[in-house]
């Protein structure tokens, strides 16, 4: 049975980390997450398409992938479109049916395993540069709670008693987060009283075996269906006046 | 290995999502998203707007090129992608799916210099033209007087110092409330004004060099509009635009005379978006005349950017094999 089952390819470049996995029946055939190399720029374009062909070997080869997980953010809008324009012409080039994975979900995963409470609410935080965090909130399996939402950290004690309604009110104990922004970000959830684990911990960092399972259970379809989540209308002015020619 | 066969090629340097399929000199396929009416409203390209549109538009690009030369995948033999110069959030769009469905198909990939693919538009059919030629390439992006005496390259012998040809055409359009892209519009608007009418600087046509300077000219045309006033710039916009028009191709052309003279040179190419200008095209028509050199127009759909010519550049250059480019970045 195991033979014939075709393999969950994963990726993301939301985050600064390239994150890619292969998996085959729930099973992770190989994971890898490449960061950035200190004071260096993430190396979305050049270590992940290396990372997948690696991925894809370790599965057998490309007539054995049967779906491509592709990570659709929120995140860096650069890394977004690298990922996406990999993603989508990998599957339209060897005609694989995709699935849009919700970056932020596929990091409360991280949190749900790390709290192992099902009761537990998972807030995933992204730095989204500009002193502003993408945020969304889970329950313990991992479910999202309320969409992805781009603030003010200054206001994420506001936004989870709004958005988070209920689920949070009734909660007995606060909002377990992680990720990029709540690293950076500590004191100001600390304020809006959500519990965030340690500097250093793993959950504050995608990991590939969570996209795949994402990428396993979501709606495989036309590639192009694949859309990044930006959260924000592209601010005109600011980008035309600094130009970023490379001439 | 040099890229060969029935090429595909991705071109999205700047604010066109392009595609195209090309075999030897003969063009397939070649099509063009354009955004400008999406940058319209700002006047200008905006690199973020551009760099979304791009990842909207390149699959279906890629696709629509494909049914339009009547090929699958299967039958490409080699892919090439333009790497730089150009917006790098742009460009790393076209370079992302390009490396992608190379590898996924196991093909060769040429990285292409998108100058040298307005250089390379040349040898395209209908009527391409040998090296060696003169190659003036005038744009939004870039304005360029190329000595080429082969396929595979080219010496810059002038450029512009500060803005481009069609840049300045853009922003004297945005001045005078005429739209965008600018060319067209003063083109447009000087066919009922007389090109004489303001005296607009000429230094940089007379400087001995073959280096451009455009944004003199944008200076002088404030200060025209600023001492005509609104109702007066209304009143003459169509000679305000004929005179820059004027002063932009005066520029240009006393550049080639000069570059023609400077050697033996049995043709001329007029490429770049600029290059669809009338007057532009009399008078480089003229002076190419009197010199018995031939002048070649290359043809309206591969002057403004877009992906055959890149193909064009691809067939006279090394094409990696898979898997040497999978970490290729765009180039800066
Ligand atoms: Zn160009």
């Amino acid at each position: 049975m195991s033979g014939s089952e075709r393999n969950v390819l994963a990726l993301d470049a939301a985050t600064d980390d390239v994150v890619v996995g292969i998996a085959r029946g729930g099973r992770m055939l190989r994971e890898a997450s490449i960061a950035p190399s200190a004071g260096e720029r993430p190396r979305h374009s050049t270590a992940l398409l290396a990372e997948i062909e690696a991925a894809v070997e370790a599965g057998g080869g490309w007539s054995r992938v049967g779906r491509i997980g592709i990570g659709i953010g929120p995140g860096s809008y650069t890394g977004l479109r690298i990922g996406i324009a990999t993603g989508r012409s990998l599957a339209q080039a060897r005609g694989i049916p995709a699935v849009g994975i919700p970056t932020l979900t596929a990091l409360a995963l991280g949190i749900a395993a790390r709290a192992g409470d099902p009761s537990r609410l998972c807030l995933a935080v992204a730095d989204a540069r500009r002193a502003e965090v993408f945020a969304q909130l889970h329950d313990g399996s991992g479910a999202p709670i309320t969409g992805p939402a781009v603030l003010d950290p200054a206001r994420l004690g506001d936004w989870l008693a709004d958005a988070g309604g209920s689920a949070v009110a009734d909660a007995d104990e606060p909002p377990l987060s992680a990720g990029s922004g709540a690293v950076r970000f500590r004191r100001e959830l600390d304020a809006a009283r959500v519990e965030t684990l340690a500097d250093g911990d793993p959950a504050h960092r995608l990991a590939a075996r969570h996209l795949c399972l994402l990428a396993a259970s979501g709606e495989a379809g036309s590639p192009e269906r694949i859309l990044p989540v930006y959260l924000r209308e592209p601010d005109a002015r600011r980008w035309l006046e600094r130009d970023n020619r490379t001439t | 290995m040099k890229a060969a066969g029935v090429i595909l090629a991705i071109e999205t340097s700047c604010d066109d999502t392009c595609a195209a399929v090309v075999d030897g000199p003969r063009v397939l396929a070649n099509v063009v998203s354009s955004q400008a009416e999406f940058h319209a409203s700002y006047g200008g390209v905006v690199p973020e707007v551009a760099s979304r549109h791009h990842l909207e538009l390149l699959n279906p690009v890629v696709d629509a090129a494909l049914a339009q030369a009547g090929v699958g995948l299967g039958e490409i033999d080699s892919m090439a992608v333009t790497r730089g110069p150009g917006l790098i959030g742009a460009l790393l769009v076209g370079v992302s799916g390009a490396k992608a469905l190379a590898a996924a198909r196991r093909l060769p990939l040429a990285g292409v210099d998108h100058l040298q693919g307005h250089v390379a538009a040349s040898f395209l059919e209908p009527d391409p033209l040998e090296p060696p030629f003169l190659c003036l390439v005038a744009s939004g992006g870039h304005t360029l007087l190329a000595a080429v005496e082969d396929h595979d390259g080219f010496e810059t012998i002038g450029q512009t110092l500060d803005d481009a040809a069609g840049e300045a055409l853009d922003k004297a359009a945005r001045l005078l409330g005429l739209g965008f892209p600018g060319g067209p519009a003063i083109e447009r608007a000087a066919r009922d004004g007389y090109p004489e009418a303001f005296e607009l600087p000429v230094a940089m046509a007379r400087d001995p060099g073959l280096d451009f300077s455009f944004s003199g000219l944008k200076t002088a045309l404030v200060y025209r509009a600023r001492e005509l006033g609104d109702a007066g710039v209304a009143e003459r916009r169509a000679d305000l635009a004929a005179s820059f028009q004027a002063a932009v191709v005066g520029q240009l052309t006393a550049k080639l005379e000069r570059a023609l003279d400077g050697g033996e040179w049995p043709a001329v190419s007029l490429g770049g978006g600029v290059a669809a200008n009338g007057p532009l095209r009399e008078r480089a028509a003229a002076i190419c005349a009197e010199r018995g050199a031939r002048l070649k127009l290359v043809a309206p759909e591969l002057c403004t950017d877009n992906a055959a010519m890149i193909a064009s550049a691809a067939r006279f250059a090394e094409a990696a094999p898979y898997p040497e480019y999978l970490g290729w970045d765009a180039r800066t």
